[in-house]
């Protein structure tokens, strides 16, 4: 343990740094909190909905494969720092389990558990999915979004 | 070979304390000076490639601007804002500015590598390396303090209770755990090449010449494809253009320290410009040799080192300068797809290639087992053949299943492929 002293060292230097730093700013700079300085962060209007507590689902599929890879990298380093003296056992033994890593991998990405963001078409693809949707620009123009409650308000005043 | 510290291989007396103490302090002091030095390097650079002047005020060459910016900082308001969670709030800048000073321990910044030299100094009668720790696991260390990283982007934008930073952490967080695959698998390639994760002996290895007048540096023996997934997957990693996602102004204002204040702010800042410093370090220490390279006289060997360290950190420096300054932002699916699509199976697949390839390689010097016939010739051929092999059927099955996936997207909105074919496994929800 004693080549992670200097590590020990700079992690205490690190700390002191950041906690004298905030002392400091604390003894130096107005403290003038008001209601409307500490609301969220919205461009000045006043914020009407809480931030949401939910994300897409996908950021957490994204971490679960994370861990499978993450695992296989892990077990690779030893390998790797040992591969010139296992010989060609080493090479085949990471080979089959790169495969079954791999084949999981080849699963996902069928499956489209990556994929992201709109379709993708190309021009005569577009074409034969006639009727337009709400990622299609080829009648609408844009993409109408954020209209909540607004053709409703329209209506009454017509 | 472990890369202990040599000046500790027997117990730890007040020297080695006073060593390790004032190692950590000069270490401290040069990084903070380093920050100073590459923001004011990055404003300066990316105006001179806009046809601005950039700041030019504060001391020569506006070279105490960002001097002057942290001492105005520390005189801010300190904002906490009212639907956050103080505590939490609070610890992240400590999350994230203590891993990126802890990264820079393993970066050995000068010492003599020529000849038998191992790049060991005595100080204080104490030999020792001209890093601030050698840690044996050196590498597994800048892994994990990246990770660590991450906690305190993620945790800012979770604690600050309002909605741009929570979107722009999530999307931190999934981007850096999606690159961090591929920095290490491209990072094995070098371990594999080196035999060790202390950085003083992939450091030594690459030391002296290799094929020809070229250097043996492992972005050479490794054929540039690691080097290149790293810096992509560091760059992305370091959350700087053209990955710069999380703070993208345009949509997120600040992206994760949108509510952050004052020098909570300082902090954060200071930790993505150290982070850039302590990546192009390693980058040089991984691929470029790190100090490793001739002595030209005049100076002792130690200096040389420290000097061509320094020349090979500034073209790193640059070069993210340069990016920020020239590539403009991804988009979030291109962004997913670079990483998970591109390079992850490039980075594995070069992997193996190269394993393979090295194994025929040096297969007569002292690799005895499992060999088909008694005859070096043939199990080179056997070798390098299997590695090449491998690699095509994996490209094959890679880009199988990237048409199957979209034949599926496609077969959802009713239309076929434009040669007409459908998805193998039509069954797929």
């Amino acid at each position: 343990m004693e080549q992670y002293l200097p590590i020990f060292a700079l992690l205490v230097l690190a700390v002191l740094f950041a906690a004298i730093s905030f002392i400091a700013s604390r003894l130096l700079s107005p403290s003038l909190s008001t209601v409307e300085k500490s609301a969220p962060y919205e461009c000045g209007i006043i914020p009407n909905q809480e931030p949401s507590e939910r994300f897409p689902v996908k950021f957490y599929l994204v971490a679960m494969l994370f861990v499978i890879f993450d695992i296989e990298i892990i077990f690779l380093y030893p390998w790797a720092v040992e591969y010139m003296n296992l010989g060609a056992a080493g090479y085949f033994a990471i080979l089959l389990f790169s495969a079954l890593v791999f084949e999981s991998f080849i699963y996902l990405i069928s499956k489209g558990a990556l994929d992201w963001g709109p379709l993708q078409l190309n021009r005569n693809q577009s074409a034969i999915a006639g009727k337009p949707n709400a990622f299609s620009t080829a009648t609408a123009g844009v993409r109408i979004v954020g209209t909540e409650g607004r053709f409703e308000h329209a209506k009454e005043v017509a | 070979m472990i890369g202990a510290q040599p000046y500790l291989a027997d117990g730890v007396d007040l020297g080695d304390i006073v060593l390790a103490v004032s190692k950590a302090t000069i270490a401290f002091v040069v990084l903070l000076v380093s920050v100073m030095l590459m923001v004011w390097f990055e404003r300066k650079v990316v105006s001179r490639l806009q046809n601005r002047i950039g700041p030019n005020v504060a001391g020569p060459f506006g070279i105490f601007q960002t001097l002057a910016d942290g001492i105005k900082l520390f005189f801010k308001e300190d904002l906490i804002p009212e639907r956050s969670d103080p505590l939490i709030f609070k610890l992240a800048p400590y999350l994230s500015l203590v891993p990126a000073f802890l990264t820079f321990t393993i970066v050995p910044i000068a010492g003599d590598f020529n000849a038998d030299n191992n790049g060991s100094v005595t100080i204080f009668g104490r030999e020792t390396f001209l890093q601030v720790a050698d840690a044996p696991v050196g590498v597994l260390l800048f892994l994990a303090m990246s990770s660590v990283g991450v906690y305190g982007i993620m945790l800012a934008g979770w604690a600050s209770g309002s909605k741009y930073p929570l979107i722009g952490s999530v999307r931190a967080t999934a981007q850096a755990i999606s690159y961090e695959a591929a920095l290490g698998l491209s990072l094995v390639s070098v371990i594999i090449l080196s035999g060790s994760l202390s950085t003083n002996a992939i450091v030594d290895v690459q030391a002296g010449a290799g094929a020809g007048f070229l250097p043996n540096w492992h972005l050479i023996t490794s054929a540039f494809v690691p080097f290149i997934v790293f810096v992509i997957a560091g760059t992305a990693e370091l959350n700087r253009p053209p990955f710069d996602l999380v703070e993208a102004e345009q949509e997120l204002v600040g992206g994760f320290h949108t509510e952050y204040s004052s020098i909570r702010f300082a902090l954060f800042f200071l930790a993505e410009f150290m982070n850039t410093v302590t990546m192009s370090a390693i980058i040089v220490t991984l691929f470029l040799g790190g100090p490793a390279g001739p002595n030209l006289g005049l100076l002792p060997g130690w200096a040389w080192g420290f000097v061509w360290f320094f020349a090979k950190l500034l073209v790193f420096l640059f070069m993210f300068v340069w990016f920020r300054a020239t590539l403009p932002r991804l988009r979030y699916d291109q962004l997913m797809n670079l990483g998970w699509k591109v390079l992850i199976p490039v980075s594995l697949g070069w992997l193996l290639l190269l394993s393979g390839l090295r194994l025929a390689s040096e297969n007569s010097a002292g690799v005895t087992e499992l060999r088909f016939i008694d005859s070096d010739s043939f199990n080179t051929v056997v070798f390098a053949g299997l590695a090449v092999s491998i690699f095509l059927v994996a490209t094959l099955l890679l880009s199988t299943a990237l048409r199957d996936s979209k034949k599926n997207r496609l077969k959802e909105h009713g239309l076929v492929m434009v040669d007409g074919s459908e998805p193998i496994n039509t069954g797929a929800s």
